[in-house]
């Protein structure tokens, strides 16, 4: 099961996700991180990662492709929250270096 | 042609004649039968869509030509309705029990019985339509099938040929696609100088499109053993071909190793992918602290412009090499926990002597310790020895 929520913090969108993110689920969250920036075309898109318990490449993927989308359009992703096993995958990928990640979603939205 | 084909059976002359004669009106052809023996030979003439049949009659009673009409595969599709002087919901549950598809109760209206003759060839209409699109369904679906069971053939021709022999190694794989054919891949190849070249990737998602980039990932690796034996500009070469080949969220996690044989020096890239398993002389079985090979990097496939590193350790004669992809040990149980990579580790401080016994000993472990949860992403797993 997979819970998503979307919401506006002035020019920033956050999409909170909650739940296993694996190939089931990826052609729903694609649908919401795309209507989200096409509807909102935010500056900053944040994902707030906090209640994923697990996360597989093909979410990943989804997540990289969320980069490469907001990029094109002049944004940034910002991620937070990420819990321990989430964390551990992110490191093992080195994909901590590839996003720009945060502890709180306050700092991402201030993107401090 | 008319609307079809209605077998009238009863042994009273004047009810089959006043049926006929509206059923004929109404556009259908008719058949006529005094009781079930000439009902049946009728029908070995000709058969109808629709039978319209008195309950009780002398040589063979309606409940019997209903049951032979339902029971022989040829007939069973045929419409039965059962006319019965017997009213009331017992006699009615009797006749749809045993088979007959309506009934109608004496004495009738002979309207009543062309409302519920129309509506039962409308019916009849529809389940051809949907048998007839079922059929095509399934010829269909029978073709995807043997393509894709072609597809598989093919790909696991992609696959190594076992049991594999190596400049001083052997090895071995065990390989299941989660829906017959899969993302993962792996390869080992002979270079120059007497150097060997491994690979093992996983392509994100499953099914057919992770099965065409899995072999694009082979290719990639082959052009670039040839140019280079440095895994970083492998792994530099492959990002750069898979980014120009995949789509935005398509990826793979990869490992690439080189292996010195004279020197036992293993230079390697962990691109995303869980880090090979070392068994120190573990190629004898037996007790021993296995350990993961170091290192970590991105995917390859998803920025051009991604740096990787290189790291270097040591194989040498008699140790053995674990590879594998993450199917293998993210499966999540029904206590939600997962093998895991260091789940894994354990499992390898004592394995079986040969490379076969090894890998069927970890992946049956696997299963047993996920069971019931099955395998439901693509799994490989790779037993590499080297000769003491």
């Amino acid at each position: 099961m997979l819970n998503i929520q979307t919401r506006q913090e002035g020019s920033a969108s956050v999409v909170s996700i909650q739940g296993k993110v694996n190939f089931e689920v990826t052609a729903q969250l694609r649908d919401v991180i795309r209507d989200t920036v096409t509807t909102h075309q935010p500056k900053l898109l944040v994902i707030n990662l906090e209640g994923v318990s697990f996360i597989d490449s093909s979410g990943l993927g989804l997540l990289v492709a969320a980069r490469n989308s907001v990029d094109k359009s002049g944004g940034k992703l910002h991620l937070c929250t990420l819990p321990a096993p989430v964390k551990k995958t992110f490191d093992q990928t080195n994909l901590t270096n590839y996003f720009s990640i945060f502890a709180t979603e306050q700092d991402a939205l201030r993107g401090a | 042609m008319g609307k079809g084909v209605v077998l009238v059976v009863d042994d009273e002359a004047p009810i089959r004649d006043i049926l006929g004669f509206y059923l004929k009106r109404a556009g259908y052809q008719v058949l006529m039968a005094g009781n079930g023996v000439q009902a049946l030979d009728e029908m070995s003439r000709l058969q109808p869509d629709l039978i319209i049949s008195d309950l009780r009659m002398p040589e063979m009673a309606g409940d019997e030509l209903c049951k032979r009409v339902k029971g022989a595969p040829e007939t069973q599709d045929t419409y039965f309705i059962i006319v019965s002087a017997l009213d009331g919901t017992a006699s009615r549950i009797g006749g749809l029990s045993i088979g007959a598809d309506d009934m109608i109760s004496k004495p009738f209206h002979a309207q009543e019985v062309l409302a519920k003759v129309d509506s039962a060839f409308r019916l009849i209409g529809m389940q051809k339509e949907i048998k007839r699109q079922n059929r095509e369904l399934s010829a269909f679906q029978g073709r995807v099938e043997a393509e894709l069971a072609l597809a598989a053939r093919l790909q696991m021709g992609l696959l190594p040929s076992l049991p594999g022999e190596i400049r001083g190694a052997k090895y071995t794989h065990r390989y299941l696609p989660a829906e017959g054919i899969g993302g993962d891949i792996y390869t080992i190849a002979p270079l120059e100088d007497g150097l060997i070249g491994l690979m093992i990737a996983d392509v994100s998602g499953h099914g057919v499109s992770a099965a065409l980039i899995s072999a694009m990932v082979k290719t990639s690796f082959e052009n670039h053993i040839r140019l280079s034996r440095d895994p970083l500009a492998w792994a530099l070469g492959m990002n750069r071909d898979l980014c120009r080949s995949t789509l935005d969220d398509q990826f793979a996690t990869a490992w690439l190793g080189c292996l010195n044989p004279t020197t036992h020096v293993l230079t390697h890239v962990v691109a995303g992918h869980p880090p090979p398993i070392r068994v120190r002389q573990g190629s004898r079985g037996g007790l021993h602290q296995p350990e993961l090979l170091q290192g970590k990097g991105f995917m390859l496939g998803l920025d051009e412009s991604l740096p990787f590193s290189l790291h270097e350790g040591q194989v040498l004669p008699g140790d053995r090499l674990v590879l594998y992809t993450d199917g293998l040990v993210e499966v999540e149980r029904e206590d939600r926990s997962m093998l895991g990579d260091e789940g894994l580790l354990k499992l390898c401080a004592e394995l079986p002597e040969t490379a076969d016994e090894a890998a069927d000993f970890l992946v049956g472990r696997a299963r047993e310790l996920n069971a019931p949860v099955p395998f439901h992403d693509d799994v490989t797993l790779v037993v590499f020895d080297r000769f003491s």
